[in-house]
């Protein structure tokens, strides 16, 4: 779409001010099992998101179709939807920052990568797996290949262009030694440097955490000091700072209301957003058009700053933190890159400083099991008892079930082990106490 | 969307070099999100699907692809593409023109939502949101909106044949959140249904349900911690489903079963459940969030018997995962929009109604959770391991229903859970979801009426439940 066209159109037709990003979106999957290719999936994606202002109202559009007719059915939509609107907040286009800080994250080598090298390394990776132990009943393994561009351009002149590439190799194993025992282990990697993956140590990994999960002993419900992984505290904190959207405040539907610059957790949680930290999660401007920049979200335990866009900062009579997400609609808030900064423990001395706990590796069922606004969650869980300082044996089936808030108080210490999730959050393990666990 | 003319020259590249059957899975979707939260018109979304997508088979082989650029150009050089993944030579006869398959309309006729000016249904979300702000000044958040999803499909396959298929969906949000003293409670309710403006404005009382809903969150505020540990759980009708749905439904798509990845691959005729339950998955309910009058394969969708009295009857296959079982699709083949290859997926499924009364359930029992709401759950077909988050309960203690209490996740293994059933009401009822999987997200119904289980883990943040 020629947008210089669509801005003059849109002008014509009263639409005081608008903007519009146009996404491609280039994808390869694979997936193989017992060495044949169950899925081999391609696609080429493209989309327009766009807002409009009209009669002082904003209205917005998501559209795949792009053809003549595209244009004037953004146009409409826009104006239709801002006819209904009775949001009080103000309707803003964002004229640009005085200044963006680009950077080129894509990476040419991996555009190069073809389908048959990933084949390869996939029937690699199936092989090692299978031959690692006879206990590896099943094994499901992927690779995920992903090449986007973005352009948002605005009838004040502003064009901010975004490309970058990303790749995934994924397996699942399913372990079994008697009947009636069965467990299963994920693992996945991401990069868009083909040179960092590591077969073997992909493998060994996995293996390890799939046998590891056999031989499980039922735990007695209680409560207990706990070690979570570094993945298990990122879906925890990920729900924990959503608290500090600034919309929710405004909203009253935050517990973070009023607490500005007071203690929210324990003085040994620190917690920034990098958006400019160049990886793969990079983000140089939001999605209004301002530019991002690094800051504390948590210091020592204390609640820094808010989460903002350019309408609830104008609310509150601040300056927008650059938090603004969600293209095609009325604009929400997100963040990227958060960082917990790590505590000086490994991990196996968090073992030794908690003596007697469980460690927990896995939490799932977080849509239903968490709710974010109360903090309260119950959660379906894997672990291992820890028994003197040291690792034990696996625990079968059981729950973790807290509350957000009191977790993130509850701290004992930090582990070193910081690792970026794809959640783009860099995370480690944590030591807890008392958290309760419920089970046969 | 496409021309037949278009159609038939994509499927014959796509099948030069080997492949046995090509389908092209043709969308438009429009979808529209109307919210009014505290009193006012606070946002209105639109947003439209558009594409194709492309199916090889061969054998147990399949590719994958999908664009949106649905120009001739676009879609031969996919076609290309694809059919590059296999060295061969043409297998079967190029196409010359397709076949319109007819197929039955399970709904009854209503009007459609699309027909509906947008300001009554802002009027009418304007009525229900009162009724939750007005209820009581503890609910501080009050919203209420509705989805309006056109989804209008064509498929054309390698056989000739050709299919049309077009609906209407429709869901009514209410949601809100309650404060006091630093504590926060949330609620989500969401009936939708194929049923048009009658659905909303007839079938279903959305004033009696605002009540509710609001009675309900400020009720949860108050309710102490659910308690924790294994003892036996009634399961409220509806939405009270979701345990089928995770603790065997998922089980039972030929997705898992097919690759024997499912804990009841080769169990047809075994007993995986207690005598006591029936299960069934139906596509053909007319007006159901679930329903479909052909599936997105093109097979004709069928009411699937998937437990007798205890005993496994049938899987729920694709064309595609039913090649590696010898058997044919049965009409259960779904997915989210053209991005996704279609796969086996549940519909409307529930536990069969029993004999007993509700009252008689929570009478016969002593001690007891007695879980009414849920939030959703998740399963891993492989290990059996499910949950299930439950936002509202109550104590069940000498026969009487005491107390409430607030959420907790229930967790079990497939395995043995439907063993443990050890009462079936005669109060079936469904409550509609999201189901998210390998083929996106799809609307479905889960149901059963009340049941009781013998014994299950549940994850309160409260103690004992000999404590109540």
């Amino acid at each position: 779409m020629n947008f210089k066209k669509f801005f003059e159109l849109a002008k014509l037709n009263g639409i005081e001010a608008a903007d519009i990003e146009e996404t491609r979106n280039k994808s390869l999957s694979i997936s193989m099992f017992k060495g044949e290719i169950v899925l081999y999936s391609v696609s080429v994606d493209k989309n327009f998101t766009a807002r409009g202002i009209y009669n002082g109202k904003m209205g917005f559009v998501s559209v795949e179709n792009d053809d003549k007719t595209t244009p004037s059915y953004i146009i409409n939509t826009i104006k239709e939807a801002a006819s209904l609107s009775e949001s009080n907040d103000e309707a803003i286009i964002f004229k640009g920052s005085p200044k963006y800080k680009k950077k080129n994250i894509y990476n040419e080598e991996l555009a190069k990568f073809t389908p048959e090298d990933a084949i390869e390394k996939l029937h690699e990776i199936e092989n090692k797996l299978y031959a690692k132990s006879n206990k590896i009943k099943n094994v499901e393994l992927g690779f995920d290949l992903s090449d986007d561009t973005s352009i948002l351009a605005n009838s004040y002149g502003l064009n901010l262009k975004t490309k970058s590439n990303l790749y995934y190799f994924y397996a699942e194993i399913v372990v079994s030694e008697k009947e009636n025992e069965t467990k299963a282990a994920f693992d996945l990697f991401f990069d868009n440097d083909l040179s960092k993956f590591n077969v073997d140590e992909f493998v060994d990994k996995l293996v390890e955490k799939g046998l590891s999960k056999l031989g499980g002993e039922p735990i007695q419900s209680g409560k207990y000091k706990v070690v979570l992984k570094e993945n298990c505290v990122a879906s925890l904190l990920a729900s924990a700072i959503s608290n500090a959207n600034s919309e929710s405040i405004q909203k009253h539907s935050s517990v973070f209301e009023g607490k500005l610059n007071t203690k929210v957790f324990s003085n040994k949680i620190t917690v920034e957003e990098r958006p400019l930290e160049k990886n793969l999660f990079y983000t140089y401007f939001d999605d209004e058009g301002v530019a991002t920049t690094n800051k504390k979200i948590i210091d020592k335990g204390v609640l820094k700053t808010f989460f903002y866009n350019l309408a609830t900062a104008k609310k509150d009579g601040v300056q927008t933190t650059g938090n603004a997400r969600e293209r095609g609609s009325k604009m929400g808030i997100g963040f990227t890159n958060i960082y917990l900064k790590p505590g000086k423990l490994s991990e196996e001395q968090l073992f030794e400083k908690i003596k007697n706990g469980i460690y927990i590796t896995s939490l799932t069922g977080l849509h239903a099991g968490l709710n974010p606004v109360s903090g309260d969650f119950s959660l379906q869980a894997e672990g291992f008892h820890i028994k003197n300082g040291k690792l034990d044996k696996p625990l079968t089936l059981f729950t973790l079930s807290g509350n957000l808030f009191n977790v993130f108080n509850d701290v004992i210490a930090l582990a070193n082990n910081s690792k970026l999730l794809s959640s783009s959050i860099n995370c480690v393990s944590m030591a807890v106490k008392n958290l309760k666990i419920s089970a046969e | 969307m496409i021309s037949k003319k278009l159609a038939a020259e994509v499927i014959n590249v796509a099948s030069q070099t080997g492949a046995d059957f090509v389908e092209i899975f043709a969308e438009n979707t429009f979808s529209s999100y109307l919210e009014v939260e505290n009193g006012k018109v606070e946002e209105t979304r639109n947003t439209n699907i558009s594409g194709v997508g492309l199916r090889l088979l061969k054998g147990t082989q399949s590719v994958y692809g999908s664009t949106g650029d649905i120009s001739r150009k676009s879609l031969l050089q996919l076609a290309k593409e694809l059919s590059a993944s296999f060295k061969g030579e043409r297998q079967i006869n190029e196409v010359t023109s397709f076949t319109l398959k007819k197929h039955k309309n399970f709904n009854k006729p209503f009007t459609p939502l699309t027909s509906i000016p947008k300001s009554e249904v802002v009027t009418l979300l304007k009525d229900i949101n009162k009724i939750l702000s007005d209820y009581d000044p503890r609910i501080v958040k009050s919203t209420t909106a509705m989805i309006i999803k056109t989804n209008d499909n064509e498929i054309f396959n390698s056989k000739g044949l050709m299919f049309k298929n077009f609906r209407e969906y429709g869901r009514f949000i209410i949601e809100s959140v309650a404060q006091e003293n630093g504590k926060i409670e949330t609620r989500f309710d969401g009936p939708a249904a194929q049923g048009g403006w009658e659905f909303f404005t007839k079938t279903l009382d959305l004033k009696a349900l605002a009540t509710e809903h609001a009675k309900k969150v400020i009720l949860m505020l108050q309710a102490k911690e659910a308690p924790s540990g294994k003892f036996p759980v009634i399961i409220g009708n509806g939405w009270g489903g979701v345990i089928f749905h995770e603790a065997c439904g998922h089980q039972l798509e030929a997705t898992s079963v097919a690759k024997g990845l499912s804990v009841f691959s080769g169990k047809l005729g075994e007993q995986i459940a207690n005598p006591i339950v029936s299960a069934y998955d139906d596509p053909t309910i007319p007006n159901e969030w679930g329903s479909f009058n052909v599936d997105d394969e093109g097979n004709v969708p069928v009411k699937h018997e998937l437990i007798k009295n205890g005993i496994l009857t049938s899987y729920l296959i694709d064309d595609f995962n039913g090649r590696r079982m010898n058997e044919p699709g049965n009409g259960a083949s779904r997915r989210e929009s053209y991005k996704y290859e279609p796969t086996s997926r549940m519909s409307n499924t529930y536990i069969a109604p029993g004999k007993s009364t509700p009252e008689e359930i929570i009478k016969n029992t002593k001690l007891a959770l007695y879980a009414v709401s849920f939030g959703g759950g998740s399963v891993n077909p492989a290990t059996g391991e499910f949950n299930f988050g439950c936002s509202e309960a109550y104590i069940v203690k000498d026969g009487k229903i005491t107390e409430p209490v607030r959420g907790a996740t229930l967790v079990g293994n497939a395995r043995d859970i439907l063993m443990h059933i050890d009462m079936v009401g005669n109060d079936l009822a469904l409550g509609q979801g999201m189901c998210g999987s390998s083929s996106g997200s799809i609307p479905v119904n889960v149901g059963q009426p009340t049941i009781r289980v013998d014994e299950i883990v549940v994850g309160g943040r409260g103690g004992s439940i000999y404590e109540f």
